[in-house]
């Protein structure tokens, strides 16, 4: 599954970063990297961007972002 | 270089680091806050450099601010200056790196660290914030860390001062080593790292230094080579490379550097993985009083509540509270005119004088009010970090423009005015999207434009007639505009954003710092260098426009006797002989040369327009009390008897002003944020056909229709 699809409150490992470009750059950069554990923290009040939480600190991303994110629970 | 002439020049010193670890604090405490803002060349990205205080060398290192980044791979522009900086690309290179650390997030910041260790320059490593680590039982040990990585390390606390002694005597203690400079630090790929391997053997031969070639490497994975400045054989080798391998081989050098910055956190005593895996909810210890805040404040139904409350209240003060200042202001300009003709007697030079330096000068200042306080409250909120969390709130609405959250409050700022707004464009990385922004800011109906619609609507139309229930023909009227403005502004945004600038939707990746107290004397400091920033730059161009266009109206002289009755000066002016000039291409619009002359005198300003067509009417003090003014427009007739000005005529006039771009300061404050005149220029153009279409299409369909 991929990251968007995370219920709020829960936990996963990113297993893969999919698609390239400066996005995938941007998202592996900012410590989504392979094996590194998610959490989605809540989504925006109008539905998007979601708020996760990684490595000690809190990042939001569109969900079109997070689904370049494969992960397992 | 000479000894002798390495001891005579100021070391300079890069500051790097991640946003929101403190880093303008730190830089502001070294320099005293006595820094030169400039700009990197050809774009908008500040650069800021100042002399250290306090050191013991007659010359004192420079520091240099660089923009806070997350990486040096340049996807965007703040990577690219921060990454050409490091770098050397466009001038010399740094002797040192100050990298300020947030040390109760270095999970993350170490990062970008072993990126800047990569470079092989001298490095000092501040560890901000070392309180907050402290108190939620983060904080490595100093000293721990200075043995880990080699290099010295010092404690700060930048909100309240402390370790910045101590940072001094060390950056002030850095020699410009060239042994020490020479040395790169890179992560050695393993046996694993087969695409990683193989990239980099393609590269290593070509690229001047071992470090170039993973740079080559990460822009060329992020689509950005010509941030890199590749050279013909250097790009001829990356180009060679599978894309595929190239990707993969970025994903396996972003993976060592993780893994390194995992290898120090464990010998320093902290694995971040377990920290989570024990199930602990607490795994983002510097977030637990945020996370609560952000219970509310990004909740739901109450988010968005306080997000409305904070945007009102920032509209309400720079459209309302600045007023009484801008009030001040004017009535100070005006004494000091009266004064200065009083001195001089009359005369041209008089005039000069108080119509042209004195009211251009007058035209400038009267912005900073409004400058000063809309950077006030960006200030506060972007440091306080509440500003992530509105762009957090209003990304979804304006991801469908195919900008991001943050071209909000600039484009709400823009209903005040459209100066102060532009320049808040600055917090908005991508330049393609700032340009944007900037484009549609000015069609956000300013307070300018209010005394227009109120002199137009008064005259025109029966403004207090009952139309639906509370509201009247005039208050439709009204709204009717700022609807039209605002749908237009996101709609030429929108395509905008999909032909002229086309790019693609700004990726949101938008880190959500804790929550903290601004510190008052760099928000402060901010809004200084802000409001400087507009009086040197765009006020100098304000000022000669003032001059010009007083030249405009006011030559040649006429004498009142010459006067045919009815006739007054102005229409013997260039302006008017021009106005006069340009009635066949008004007539379809349903104006007439007097209107022509008052468009001219409004590009000083939209509400220039009312003082204007009082001078074409004879009227003085128009500006103050429009009913006057008023009276002769609606009384107006034509040769033939008919009125001169009619509802439709006027709607049309009100739909020019919904769209034209007259306003200098818009074009000088464009011209200084987009570095020329290309911008401007085409906002002018686009804006005056838009405005002219617009109203042609109003007045000719109203005719249509049987309107007159």
């Amino acid at each position: 599954m991929t990251l968007d699809e995370l219920d709020p409150g829960r936990r996963a490992r990113v297993r893969a970063v999919t698609g390239r470009g400066a996005m995938t750059v941007r998202l592996l950069e900012m410590g989504f990297v392979p094996g590194v554990e998610v959490a989605l923290v809540k989504r925006a009040p109008f539905g998007d961007p979601l708020e996760l939480r990684l490595r000690g600190f809190h990042v939001s991303l569109r969900r079109a972002e997070a689904r370049c994110l494969e992960i397992e629970l | 270089m000479s000894q002798a002439l390495r001891m005579s020049q100021a070391l300079r010193i890069a500051v790097a680091g991640n946003p929101n670890v403190g880093k303008t604090s730190v830089f502001n405490l070294l320099t005293g806050a006595r820094y030169k803002v400039g700009n990197y060349p050809g774009i908008t990205v500040e650069t800021r450099e100042g002399r250290l205080r306090g050191s013991s060398s007659t010359a004192a290192p420079i520091l240099i601010d660089l923009p806070g980044t997350y990486s040096l791979t340049p996807t965007a522009e703040d990577e690219a200056v921060a990454f050409r900086s490091l770098t050397g690309a466009d001038s010399s290179r740094p002797d040192a790196v100050l990298l300020v650390l947030d040390a109760s997030n270095l999970a993350r910041n170490l990062y970008l660290a072993l990126q800047v260790f990569e470079l092989g320059l001298p490095c000092v490593i501040a560890l901000n914030m070392i309180d907050l680590a402290r108190q939620v039982g983060v904080a490595v040990d100093p000293e721990q860390l200075e043995a880990a990585l080699g290099i010295p390390v010092v404690a700060t606390v930048a909100r309240a001062g402390v370790g910045v002694e101590q940072l001094t005597r060390v950056l002030d203690a850095l020699e410009a080593d060239p042994q020490t400079a020479l040395q790169p630090r890179l992560i050695p790929p393993g046996p694993e790292h087969e695409a990683l391997r193989t990239c980099l053997d393609a590269l290593t031969t070509t690229a001047a230094a071992p470090a170039r070639a993973r740079w080559l490497l990460a822009a060329q994975a992020a689509g950005n080579l010509e941030l890199c400045k590749a050279s013909e054989a250097e790009r001829a080798r990356v180009d060679a490379l599978e894309p595929a391998t190239v990707d993969r081989a970025l994903h396996e050098l972003v993976g060592l550097r993780y893994a390194e910055v995992d290898r120090l956190l464990g010998s320093l005593g902290f694995v971040e993985h377990e920290l989570v895996r024990d199930g602990r909810t607490a795994s983002a210890p510097a977030m637990v009083v945020s996370a609560k805040i952000d219970a509310v404040l990004t909740h739901r139904v109450v988010g968005p509540a306080v997000f409305l409350l904070v945007m009102a209240l920032i509209f309400q003060s720079i459209f309302t509270w600045a007023e009484p200042v801008m009030g001040l202001i004017e009535a100070g300009v005006t004494s000091l005119s009266s004064v200065v003709a009083e001195l001089l007697g009359p005369g041209t030079f008089t005039d000069l004088m108080t119509e042209g330096v004195i009211a251009g000068v007058g035209n400038v200042i009267v912005f900073v009010p409004q400058i000063a306080l809309l950077f006030l409250f960006i200030g506060v909120l972007e440091d306080s970090g509440y500003m992530a969390r509105a762009a957090f709130i209003v990304d979804r609405l304006m991801a469908r423009v195919g900008l991001n959250g943050k071209s909000f409050v600039p484009l709400l700022s823009g209903y005040a005015c459209a100066i102060p707004a532009i320049m808040s464009t600055r917090t908005i990385s991508s330049f393609k999207d700032r340009v944007v922004t900037i484009l549609m800011i000015p069609f956000m109906s300013c307070s300018a434009r209010l005394p227009v619609y109120t002199l137009i609507i008064g005259a025109l139309f029966v403004a207090n007639e009952r139309v639906l229930g509370p509201f009247t023909q005039g208050g439709l009227i009204l709204l009717g505009m700022y609807l039209l403005s605002t749908l237009s502004a996101l709609a030429l945004g929108a395509l905008y954003k999909r032909t002229l600038l086309k790019g693609p939707l700004p990726p949101l990746v938008l880190e959500l710092p804790p929550y903290r107290l601004p510190r008052v004397r760099d928000t402060l400091r901010q809004v200084w260098d802000r409001t400087a920033d507009f009086l040197r730059d765009a006020g100098t161009i304000i000022l000669a426009v003032t001059i010009v266009l007083w030249g405009l109206l006011t030559y040649p002289k006429v004498d009142e006797a010459e006067l045919a009755p009815g006739e007054t000066a102005i229409e013997r002016s260039i302006a008017g002989s021009f106005g006069k000039a340009i009635e066949p291409a008004l007539e379809p619009i349903g104006q007439d040369w007097r209107i022509g002359i008052g468009l001219i005198g409004s590009f000083a300003a939209r509400e220039v327009l009312v003082s204007t067509l009082g001078l074409v009417y004879g009227i003085e003090d128009a500006d103050d009390d429009d009913a006057p003014l008023r009276d002769v427009i609606r009384d107006a007739k034509r040769e033939s008897g008919e009125p001169r000005y009619t509802p439709l005529s006027g709607l049309a006039l009100m739909v020019f002003f919904v769209y034209a771009c007259q306003c200098m300061s818009t074009l000088a404050v464009v011209r200084r944020e987009t570095g020329g005149w290309k911008w401007p220029a085409f906002m002018l153009v686009s804006m005056t056909v838009i405005a002219y279409l617009a109203a042609l299409l109003v007045f000719q369909v109203g005719r249509l229709l049987g309107y007159s």
